[in-house]
């Protein structure tokens, strides 16, 4: 439904106006999640090639400080800070005092299980709008099969409570594997327990680099199934409503990202950058990069190409970053993305003609 | 009634001012709300006194300065209750 908010930015990302950014402040993570698409640091990653190496040195307090402003004087009202787990870097508090003073509302994405009492009290007293937290299963072995790290559930569990009793806005997030899709019920019933609501995410992605050994990962049909089934988890599956001509997402006119090394990408999953914010300012990126003129025009081809080339595309929403890492071109669907759409569309068939919904 | 000195916008509350239309989001309560374009234009001069807003809005609008002033003061205490605005002793 459209409400007199959502109209507004629907205006203003139509005119180009950035109102998300997001800031990976660091790679380095106190977790190996086995899907993580970050390339660095990581273990026991069944890769073909070494992980790349940064060419550049990581943005200096000065130069992230400078990222801030430039945002603010933008237009940038929500600015996600994430990693990597964003609280190793070793000035945390201080880039999110200084973001919270330009009056961001932050998004932090940690994975809580790093966190201290005292940590969960200078977040409190923080403010931010909400942290998001993935959460890897219901059970320790579960979710440390994935994370790779020993007593990392328990921990993650424990800092919910502290979030819960400060009165901190959390939500949950669960990437759909298969080592996890029987514990979907569990995990939400987590989130019950404490109050906070859980996305579940069945769309995995490659590598920063292109490597395609998370999707080894994937959860089985019938776990996918069950999200979306008026029975199961029931997690919404309603049709998309667009038109071609339309943007597809907030890709290049609403959004932008700024990685460790000071490059800005048109979005966290379109992995080719449009600039530097040690060569140029970050307006002038978003205002004259040629790159980022034909992700915009991209970005509006999409909903055409979805729905003069999939047949189940009212249930099929495409990211053009996704698709052009995995296909090499950002107008043709990822086969993950195929999947979704046709099991989606299945569980809105079944159930509109099962003898509880049909009229 | 409230004396509108050394008042300023809660840091908690975030903002930007978006197609010319203030947005308050209020971190603590996960509200927002967009001000109108006289609501915009008080809110991005929070701190001033109310009759130097309400003599550019007049102006502005051709209203009465008196009108105005009734029509900031009234938002302005809308605002202290929302906890947008927060005065020096709070």
């Amino acid at each position: 439904m459209d409400t007199p908010l959502s109209s507004l930015f629907g205006r203003a990302i139509a005119k180009a106006h950035p109102l998300y950014a997001s800031m990976e402040l660091t790679y380095a993570c106190n977790l190996a999640c086995r899907f993580c698409y970050n390339p660095v640091q990581r273990k026991n990653q069944p890769r073909t090639t070494p992980p790349p190496k940064p060419a550049r040195q990581p943005l200096a307090f000065g130069e992230i400080t400078s990222v801030l402003d430039q945002l603010r004087e933008m237009g940038v009202l929500y600015l996600t800070l994430t990693g990597g787990e964003p609280l190793l870097h070793p000035r945390f508090w201080d880039i999110a005092g200084e973001a919270k003073a330009r009056s961001f509302a932050l998004r932090i994405f940690t994975n809580g299980a790093g966190l201290r009492e005292t940590d969960v009290d200078r977040l409190a007293e923080l403010a931010p709008y909400c942290l998001e937290m993935s959460l890897h299963g219901a059970t320790a072995a579960t979710a440390e099969a994935l994370t790779q790290v020993k007593g990392s559930f328990d921990r993650q569990v424990r800092a919910l409570g502290w979030m819960r009793d400060r009165g901190l806005r959390v939500y949950l997030k669960v990437v759909v594997t298969r080592l996890v899709e029987d514990e979907l019920e569990a995990i939400r019933a987590i989130g019950d327990r404490f109050d906070f609501p859980v996305y579940f995410d069945p769309i995995l992605t490659p590598s920063d680099d292109g490597q395609a050994y998370p999707l080894a990962l994937r959860a089985s049909d019938e776990a996918i199934r069950r999200l979306y089934d008026a029975s199961g988890l029931n997690i919404g599956n309603s049709p998309f409503e667009r038109e071609p001509g339309q943007y597809n997402c907030s890709v290049g006119t609403g959004t932008l990202h700024v990685t460790p090394h000071g490059d800005v990408q048109p979005c966290v999953q379109w992995k080719q950058a449009i600039g530097n914010v040690r060569e140029r300012s970050i307006r002038s990126m978003w205002e004259e990069s040629a790159l980022l003129q034909e992700v915009r025009a991209i970005s509006r081809k999409v909903p055409g190409v979805i729905a003069a080339t999939v047949k189940e595309h009212a249930y099929c929403f495409s990211c053009p970053g996704l698709s052009r890492l995995r296909t090499g071109d950002p107008l043709r669907p990822d086969e993950q993305v195929l999947r979704l759409a046709r099991i989606r569309h299945e569980v809105a068939e079944d159930e509109s003609h099962s003898p509880k919904t049909s009229k | 009634m409230t004396q509108w000195k050394g008042y300023g916008r809660n840091p908690d509350v975030s903002w930007r001012t978006i197609e010319g239309q203030a947005v308050l989001v209020f971190n603590r309560e996960g509200e927002i709300q967009v001000l109108n374009e006289v609501g915009t234009y008080v809110w991005e001069h929070i701190g001033e006194a109310p009759e130097v807003m309400a003599r550019d809005i007049a102006l502005e609008y051709d209203i009465s300065e008196k009108e105005a002033l009734k029509d900031v003061m009234s938002f302005l205490d809308g605002l202290k209750g929302s906890g947008a605005i927060l005065l020096e002793d709070e």
